[in-house]
Parts: C-alpha cells; sequence; structure tokens
C-alpha cells in the first residue's frame, strides 16, 4: 500500500516561449522519429510490422483457430455424438445428429457435424467439453467465405486427413506433448469383447442387439430428428 | 483496509442507527446481506435517497447503478418488479444496496431519484427501456439500448428471445430542441448538427445530437444502442460459465478485467478460493491489460487530434502484449481465458521471463510518448482547458476511475477495497486537479507506470509452480486425464458440461476496479445452473451520459478531444 499522488504537475502548467515557437518542439519530436527510423533501418528484422501474406506472425500451439475432428488409427472419426460440445457452445454454432455406429466397440458416432464457423467465437470451450479427445482446434485462421452456406463446415472440411500434416500446426487441445497428461485410450486398441463385430453379422447370428429407437437421444434429438429425417435414425 | 471491510456488523449497526433516528424510521429497513441493503416502498424512495446522500452518518454521494429484476419466474413472497439501486460512499467507503419492491405488476412506477443522484438519469431510461418501470418526475424517459420501433420491454421474463423489430430512418426519435429553430434578435441562426453514428471520431458507433451556435455546442443529446446485443438478456439463457465469452465482448480492448470482474463475482457466490498462483496470473494479466487499454485510449485520442506517430509508438507494446496473452490462452483480443475457480490453462513455461522483458519494453516508449506530446504546443491546445468536469460534477455524474481521479478524487477499488493480492503491493494512485482532457491524458500515463510497479511486484512473489484452479470439481472441470480414465470424474464432468455449475440462490454485487472505473457485476441466482437476472454496471456508461453536459459551451473539436479521453467502447456502453 502507499499513497496517492498528485500528477497534474508533472508537466509544466504553462508552456515556456521557447517551447510555444513550435518549431524547436517540432524538431525534438523528429529526433525521436528519426531514432526510430534509424534503428529499424539497421535492423530490418527488429521492425514489429509483419509483411503478410508472404511472412505469417508464429502463434503458439494455444492458438484457436478452425476446429480438426480426430480420427482413430482406422480413419474413423473418434467422436462418439455425445453432444457435450454442442451443450457448451456459447454460440450455439456446433450441430450433431448421431448415427448407430456398424462396429459395436463404436456405438454411436455423428452422422453430421457442422461448425457454422460465422457464429463461432472460437473460444475453445468445445475442446474442454470433449470427453473422448475428439475435437482440436488448429492454428488455421485464415477463414473467408463467398456465402453463408459456405461457412457451415461439415464433417468432410472438419475431418483430420489420416496421414496429411494439419495446415499450420494443431492448435488448442487438451493436452500437450511432455505436460504429463496422458490421451484417452483407443476404442480400436480397447480389448474386444466376446461377439463384438459389425451388427450385420450379429443380426445374421440371430444374437440379441438392442435396437435404439429414431430420434431417441439427449436433448435437442427431437428437433435434430425434424432437422435431418434420414439421418436421425443412424444406419441400423 | 477499509472499515467496511473489517467491521461490517458494526457499520450496518451505526446505518440502522441513523436510519431509526430519521424521519424515515418505520418506513424503511436496513439488512445485513452481503452488503447493507435499504428497503423501502416506492413512495419513500425520494425521501430515502436524500437521507442517503445527505445524512453524515451515510453520505454515499456517488450513484453507481440501478437494475431491474422481474420476479416472475422467481416464486416466493417478492413482488413482481423490483428495482435495485447500489450506492457509494466516498467519505466513509462504503457500498450499500437500496432494494425498492414495486407493488403494481400491471404498470410498475417509481418516483425519479434523478433530482438527487443527476447520474441516475440514464440508468433510470434504462430500466424504463428493458423493463418497463415508469419513472414520474424523470425530465428526459425515452427509451435508451433498443431503439424507438422496439415493442415491448426486452428484460421482462415474459418476452421471448429472438423477436425483431425493424428499425428505419424515420422512427429515429428527434427531440423537440433539435426540430425547432431559433432565431434571435442580433443573432444568426443556430443549427442542429448530427454527428455520427458512422463517424471516422466516434470509434464505435455513437451519435451526438448538437445544437449549434457558430460552433459552439449550446445544446446536445447522445443517441446510444447502436450496437446493443442483449448480452444481460442472453445471460439469462446460458449457463455461467458460458457467459465469460460474452463477457470478454463487453469491453473487448479489456477483455481480461471483464472476464476476471464476472468470475469473481460467481466464485464469491459459490464461497469458492482461487489459488494464489491462479490469482496472481490474473492480476498480472488484468494490469497489462489496463496498460494496454490507456495506451489504446490516449492514441486514439492523439490520432482525432491529428498526432499519428504516438499512436504508433503505444501500439507496439500492445502487440507485444497480444502475443504474451496468445501464448497463454491462444486468442489475442477476446481472450476466454478466466474460468470460474481459475483459468482455462495454465501460463507456459517461460511466462515470467516473458513478463519480465515485455515490462523492460514498455517505458521507453512512454518516454518516446512524451517527448513528443507534453510539450507540444497543438496538442497543449487542444487539451488543456478543454472538458473540464469539477469534483462536484464528477462525483454528482456518478463518474469513477481514471475520469473521478483526474477531477481530483482518489477513488480506486484496487486501494479502496483491495482484492485479490493489491493489499500488498507498494503503488499510488495518481490524480489531478484541473479535470481537464490534459489531465486525463496525464493520469492516464501515470498509471500504465503505476500498473507497471504492480506487475514488478506480483512478478516477485509468483510461485513457481502450484494450481491455478480450484480442485471443487462441482465447479471446476477436472483434468482431462481424469475425464479420459474416470467414471467419477466423468460424471463430474459431464454435469458440468450438461446442467452447468450451480450457484446457491441469492444475490450479490461484486466489483473491481475496471480500465475505465468500477467494473461490477450484480447476479442474481435461483439455483439454476445460470443467472437469473445479471446486471454489468459498465464503467463507461455514466461517462457517455455525462458526456452531453461536459462539451456545452465548447466547440465541435473540443468535443471530438473530449470524447477520446473519456474512453467510451461501445460494446461495454450498449452491452
Amino acid at each position: 500500500m502507499s499513497g496517492i499522488i498528485d500528477v497534474s504537475r508533472s508537466a509544466p502548467e504553462r508552456l515556456t516561449l521557447f517551447q510555444r515557437l513550435y518549431l524547436p518542439e517540432i524538431l525534438r519530436g523528429m529526433a525521436v522519429t528519426l531514432r526510430h527510423l534509424l534503428r529499424n533501418l539497421s535492423n530490418p528484422r527488429g521492425m514489429p510490422t509483419i509483411l503478410y501474406p508472404e511472412r505469417k506472425r508464429d502463434y503458439s500451439g494455444r492458438f484457436r483457430g478452425k476446429h480438426i475432428l480426430k480420427t482413430r488409427e482406422d480413419g474413423s472419426l473418434k467422436c462418439v455424438a455425445c453432444y457435450m460440445c454442442q451443450q457448451a457452445c456459447p454460440a450455439e454454432c456446433i450441430t450433431i445428429v448421431a448415427g448407430e455406429h456398424p462396429k459395436v466397440a463404436y456405438e454411436k458416432y455423428p452422422v453430421v457435424f457442422d461448425i457454422d464457423m460465422l457464429r463461432c467465437v472460437f473460444c475453445g470451450f468445445c475442446v474442454d467439453a470433449c470427453p473422448k479427445d475428439a475435437i482440436w482446434m488448429t492454428r488455421d485462421y485464415e477463414l473467408a467465405f463467398f456465402s453463408r452456406e459456405e461457412a457451415v463446415f461439415g464433417i468432410d472440411k472438419l475431418i483430420e486427413r489420416p496421414g496429411l500434416p494439419v495446415k499450420d500446426g494443431y492448435g488448442y487441445r487438451p493436452y500437450y506433448p511432455g505436460d504429463g497428461t496422458n490421451p484417452p485410450r483407443d476404442a480400436s486398441a480397447a480389448p474386444v469383447v466376446p461377439g463384438d463385430g459389425d451388427r450385420d453379422v450379429l443380426r445374421e447370428k440371430g444374437l440379441p442387439l438392442i435396437e435404439r429407437s429414431a430420434g431417441a437421444g439427449p436433448l435437442n434429438a427431437a428437433s435434430q430428428a425434424e432437422k435431418s429425417p434420414a439421418a436421425a435414425g443412424g444406419l441400423s | 483496509m477499509s472499515a467496511a471491510v473489517e467491521a461490517p456488523a458494526q457499520e450496518l449497526e451505526a446505518l440502522r442507527e441513523r436510519l431509526a433516528a430519521s424521519p424515515l424510521a418505520g418506513r424503511a429497513r436496513v439488512e445485513d446481506r452481503d452488503l447493507p441493503t435499504f428497503e423501502v416502498g416506492p413512495a419513500d424512495w425520494p425521501a430515502l435517497a436524500r437521507f442517503l446522500r445527505d445524512d453524515p452518518g451515510c453520505r454515499f454521494d456517488l450513484f453507481l447503478d440501478l437494475a431491474g429484476v422481474d420476479n416472475l419466474k422467481r416464486p416466493g413472497s417478492r413482488t413482481r418488479f423490483e428495482a435495485v439501486a447500489h450506492l457509494h460512499s466516498l467519505s466513509r467507503n462504503q457500498h450499500a444496496r437500496v432494494r425498492v419492491s414495486l407493488p403494481d405488476a400491471e404498470k410498475p412506477s417509481l418516483p425519479s431519484v434523478e433530482e438527487v443522484w443527476p447520474a441516475a438519469n440514464w440508468y433510470e431510461r434504462e430500466a424504463y427501456d428493458l423493463f418497463g418501470i415508469e419513472f414520474p418526475g424523470h425530465p428526459n424517459l425515452h427509451r435508451l439500448l433498443c431503439h424507438d420501433a422496439f415493442v415491448g420491454h426486452a428484460l421482462r421474463k415474459d418476452y421471448a428471445p429472438g423477436q425483431r423489430w425493424f428499425y428505419e430512418e424515420s422512427d429515429l426519435r428527434v427531440p423537440d430542441w433539435a426540430r425547432q429553430t431559433d432565431e434571435r434578435a442580433g443573432h444568426f441562426e443556430t443549427q442542429t448538427l448530427s454527428i455520427g453514428p458512422s463517424h471516422p471520431a466516434t470509434h464505435g458507433i455513437i451519435h451526438l445530437l448538437a445544437r449549434l451556435d457558430g460552433e459552439k455546442i449550446i445544446r446536445a443529446e447522445t443517441i446510444i444502442g447502436y450496437l446493443h446485443r442483449c448480452f444481460e438478456k442472453m445471460a439469462e439463457t446460458h449457463h455461467w460459465s458460458q457467459v465469460i465469452p460474452y463477457a470478454d465482448r463487453l469491453n473487448y480492448v479489456s477483455a481480461m478485467v471483464n472476464g476476471v470482474g464476472y468470475v469473481r463475482t460467481v466464485e464469491k457466490m459459490l464461497d469458492l478460493e482461487v489459488p494464489p498462483r491462479g490469482q496472481l496470473v490474473r492480476t498480472i494479466l488484468s494490469e497489462f491489460t489496463r496498460i494496454v487499454d490507456h495506451a489504446v485510449c490516449i492514441g486514439a485520442n492523439l490520432v482525432d487530434i491529428g498526432a499519428l506517430t504516438a499512436f504508433v509508438y503505444l501500439y507496439q507494446p500492445r502487440e507485444n502484449f497480444y502475443s504474451l496473452m496468445e501464448a497463454c490462452c491462444g486468442a489475442r483480443l477476446t481472450v476466454s481465458y478466466v474460468r470460474v475457480g481459475g483459468l482455462a490453462i495454465d501460463v507456459p513455461e517461460d511466462f515470467v521471463p516473458r513478463c519480465r522483458g515485455l515490462l523492460d519494453s514498455i517505458p521507453t516508449f512512454l518516454d518516446d510518448v512524451q517527448k513528443l506530446v507534453n510539450n507540444n504546443r497543438i496538442v497543449r491546445d487542444r487539451l488543456q482547458g478543454t472538458g473540464v468536469v469539477t469534483k462536484e460534477q464528477a462525483v454528482a455524474w456518478g463518474l469513477t476511475g481514471p475520469m473521478l481521479r483526474a477531477s481530483g478524487v482518489p477513488y480506486d477499488v484496487r486501494r479502496a477495497r483491495p482484492y485479490d493480492f493489491y493489499d500488498r503491493f507498494d503503488w499510488d494512485v495518481p490524480i489531478a486537479t484541473d479535470g481537464d482532457n490534459f489531465s486525463r491524458y496525464l493520469v492516464r500515463m501515470e498509471e500504465i507506470r503505476q500498473s507497471l510497479k504492480i506487475i514488478r511486484q506480483a512478478l516477485d512473489i509468483f510461485p513457481e509452480n502450484g494450481p491455478v484452479n480450484s480442485d471443487d470439481w462441482r465447479v471446476v472441470l477436472p483434468p482431462k486425464d481424469a475425464v479420459y480414465h474416470d467414471m467419477e470424474s466423468l460424471i463430474y464432468h459431464f454435469k458440468l458440461v450438461m446442467e452447468g455449475i450451480r450457484v446457491p440462490a441469492g444475490e450479490r454485487y461484486e466489483w473491481i476496479e475496471g480500465v475505465n472505473g468500477e467494473l461490477g457485476f450484480y447476479a442474481v441466482s435461483d439455483g439454476r445452473g445460470g443467472p437469473y437476472r445479471l446486471k454489468v454496471r459498465p464503467p463507461c456508461f455514466p461517462n457517455m451520459a455525462a458526456f452531453e453536459k461536459i462539451v456545452l459551451g465548447g466547440t465541435v473539436s473540443d468535443m471530438i478531444a473530449t470524447l477520446g479521453t473519456l474512453n467510451v467502447i461501445a460494446g461495454e456502453l450498449d452491452r
């Protein structure tokens, strides 16, 4: 704790005649700008401006840019359509329609996963909310569109292409190399329960299989079914 | 530390005795809540207002906020509408609340206290606009945030969000004085000039109607609301934690401070403590944000009066700070870094050295700007003696922050009611006595230097290790590692995301020193996962309300210089 200081006299209340002449003060100011000019000329790399788009700023591994949907080793989406990101999104820009995955071990997957990039505020709440490590963000921030429809990114634009490097690198994500946290176990590497396999095979063999009714999902399933009746029933 | 913090019970007892000795005894009472809370009926409100302002044991001279509350969906013994005012006593350093229950649910009405506190003017217009509360005796009771073609009152609980009311130019309410032609003998005709809403010097969308006599402004009225984005209505339809990105976008130049102010309110309602490391990160980044906001304000103000170079120099540390911010949380401007109970993610390993590097670079730029500006004759002619606010005016108009301090009142929340670690730092509150635009420039410059001092001390006591988040998993998301592999954590995670944080029912007003003044959040919870009512006290709101009075008698060019030093951010003003 300390006191109070009066700054009204930190600059002289009235200028001297010399200062009121204006020109000497201008010259003093130009000396300051000239110093900056010479410093920048002698060290162009130290200049604060960036010649975008030829050169780009280096962003950290926490940058919150375009989203990416992570995939398992076999190329399928890690997302299990649990609606957590959709619920957590403050801008309500995520639309998910869930379907039943043909592979029993995966159970559920998103038939539709849309992010409206015009609504998105890039807060990263979806990454925080995901319990399956299925959505990350990248350092790709160059998002420009010609129409509103184009700005709604579906799975085709969001999915991580197996084998292809991510443009500009990964951004905000639940864990970073070397910070002591572990990724979730991959379902494809999980122990296979007896009878695991394609649903069709199970049906052929007459083994019990729980069939789900169309649209019986959490929260907004009814509105989703209305939006996309074909997809809401899943693949069964 | 103030007496109010040390001995709230004694303070309350003293207020109770003063009230019992006054003519209002029996008609008003004071209760012990988070703040001393006066309860009164609408008819006695002006009398209580006078008592609270003038009684030597009260002296609540600063009118801070007036919030309407609609209790339609909050069953209980309350009346449907309430008006909740927050006051501060500068001499006694105490906050207080007044709750007026409005018995008439159809046509709620409350006498205006604009005569007691001129600051109440815009707050009452706002309550009229959003809740339909009438204020008999108000000099200019018109809509403020919503436009004039709007139907209904947006913050009433029975108003469905998502309705649209289209606005055409002909709907603009032009006051009578702006229509009349004033012809006096021997005097040429005065004319009305409309400045804004889209004008390069208004920094955002602000509309000023001015009546000019030659180049002198003889009457003015500010029209705001062009950037109204229904922050408070949106908060009511979202979870507590989902409001954080919205709060960032109130004053987007100082997003971090807004976030801290908001989550502190929720944390106080939950009675939750953030670990010291988390508090210090918040303090350090908030103070950097204050520096950046002041730099933007000073820079933009100088651009308005024709000095571009200083602006560019002040933007360099801003760029560097935004890079630091991006390394911490992944975004430069709208950071969404704070969470209820801590932060989104711990700071990077090189946080302290990067902060120190930034600290060392900033004074050079400040020196350069002071060399360019302080003794420059044009700057002096434009800023000195223009936009003068006297001490009495500043208090009456409810100004806080640099505006109030430049008029000679040393009120700073960080000093008056220290939060986090502010009572452990050695720093000074800069004040000036002239109250003109140049004083405000000097105060902001000095505040930047004081903030540097605070950051340096915060870095000295910054713990190397330790948690930044509270470990209460009913509030903070459990670590991802546990969520992936542990059922219990997954359940907590799921409940938090799907249902939101369960905040106990009640109300709270929590305030911090925002960049432009006191930033307050008045939150009401009914126990659900989201706010029942959230009212922001935006620090630049009273500044803008006073603008039309400050500019009187000055020229149009003085008006531009004054608008720059008010540091009005339209996102916060219009919400």
